[in-house]
């Protein structure tokens, strides 16, 4: 992603860790897009997910010094912004609505045969299980990474995905008979 | 038939089939229910993966910009104070000394600058335990900030030349440098908790 992203990310990356200006700016460039995306996909509100940005890219800036240029620089912004929006997400202790929700939606679906879209099926999960839904399938971590970033286990992150893909399933109307 | 539960059809997902796994592959492969769920697990992931990126509404890096270049400024004012220290310290020895062969002349600002610098040291601190640095902030108290702070290095950099200045003048032009970094500072912790209240920090 990287070479994609940045066309000499050698020079970009010398440039910031020179104090360059320029450098940080081509990093933000670069990287603001995936960076908001995974920070809004994890966070409940859009002010949080650019506060979430903000704060990354603030941490970039004092850290680009520690980046070790013999691994990925996506991979290592990345890991920053997941970071951060954990952060985020244990700091405002939302409550988790999840329970209730499936609850209402369960009803919902006998009495209105309810089929929601995968965008709206996935703001509705828990900010914990899409945190870890959007970490392991469209990000890639694997469990014992995405346990590590939360603190809890490789199980609890297994558990975790489990039971989105159950909800995500009935909410997208995708339930068969068995 | 038990069919297989959704933590053993993400299970068979995983790069390096786990031991237990095997049993269910061949489940898997007798079973058409279970495979069409895990063919529909695909093909969720798929879509998940597929989903438009979000994009911010707002161009954060003029935020991101202000607030990295204050932290420097402030990097730089906290070791230009730790010189200035060490260089008042040794003026301050010099007078000393040769106050033990000169006789001193009473004057009100010895006392004034002590007071100025005591507050100025007691600001400071207030604004260290809100650790700005660690803080969001909007553009506008950003750019405040990041005004007072400039002001604040200009004085600094006056007070480090006073010692060329006529050594009548010296203490009063000291004095009304000190006062002007008290009301730098004073307005720069109105700015931190003005923001703080704004945000409920």
């Amino acid at each position: 992603m990287d070479s994609y992203l940045l066309a000499d990310t050698k020079t970009v990356v010398a440039q910031a860790k020179a104090g360059d200006p320029a450098g940080f700016e081509a990093l933000y460039r670069a990287f603001e897009i995936p960076v908001y995306n995974l920070c809004r996909r994890i966070c409940r509100t859009a002010e949080d997910a650019e506060d979430v940005l903000q704060e990354t890219f603030l941490e970039i800036c004092r850290s680009i010094g520690q980046f070790r240029e013999d691994g990925s620089l996506w991979g290592w912004v990345r890991t920053i912004a997941a970071s951060k929006a954990l952060m985020r997400l244990r700091r405002n202790k939302y409550r988790d609505t999840e329970e209730l929700n499936d609850e209402v939606v369960g009803q919902r679906r006998e009495d209105t045969h309810l089929r929601m879209d995968l965008e709206a099926a996935l703001e509705r999960l828990s900010e914990t299980s899409r945190a870890v839904v959007w970490l392991h399938d469209v990000e890639g971590y694997t469990h014992e990474e995405i346990a590590a970033m939360m603190g809890k286990t490789p199980s609890f992150s297994k558990s975790q995905l489990a039971r989105a893909h159950t909800r995500l399933r009935r909410w997208l109307g995708e339930e068969v008979a068995a | 038939m038990m069919h297989l539960s959704m933590e053993q059809l993400l299970a068979l997902r995983e790069p390096g089939a786990e031991p237990g796994t095997q049993g269910a592959r061949a489940h898997l492969d007798g079973c058409g229910s279970c495979r069409a769920e895990f063919d529909r697990l695909h093909q969720r992931v798929a879509r998940l993966k597929a989903l438009p990126a979000l994009r911010p509404t707002r161009d954060r890096w003029p935020v991101v910009r202000a607030r990295f270049e204050a932290e420097r400024r402030a990097r730089r004012l906290r070791r230009a104070g730790l010189i200035g220290l060490a260089a008042a310290a040794s003026i301050a020895l010099l007078i000393g000394l040769r106050g033990t062969f000169q006789p001193s002349i009473p004057s009100a600002v010895p006392a004034e600058l002590s007071e100025a610098k005591a507050r100025s040291q007691a600001l400071e601190a207030a604004i260290d335990q809100y650790h700005p640095e660690s803080r969001v902030v909007d553009g506008r108290t950003a750019r405040i900030a990041q005004e007072l702070e400039d002001r604040i290095a200009a004085v600094d950099r006056q007070l480090q030349v006073t010692d060329l200045a006529d050594p009548g003048q010296r203490e009063t032009q000291e004095l009304n440098l000190w006062r002007e970094r008290v009301g730098l500072l004073d307005a720069l912790v109105d700015v931190h908790l003005t923001r703080a209240s704004h945000v409920g920090l």
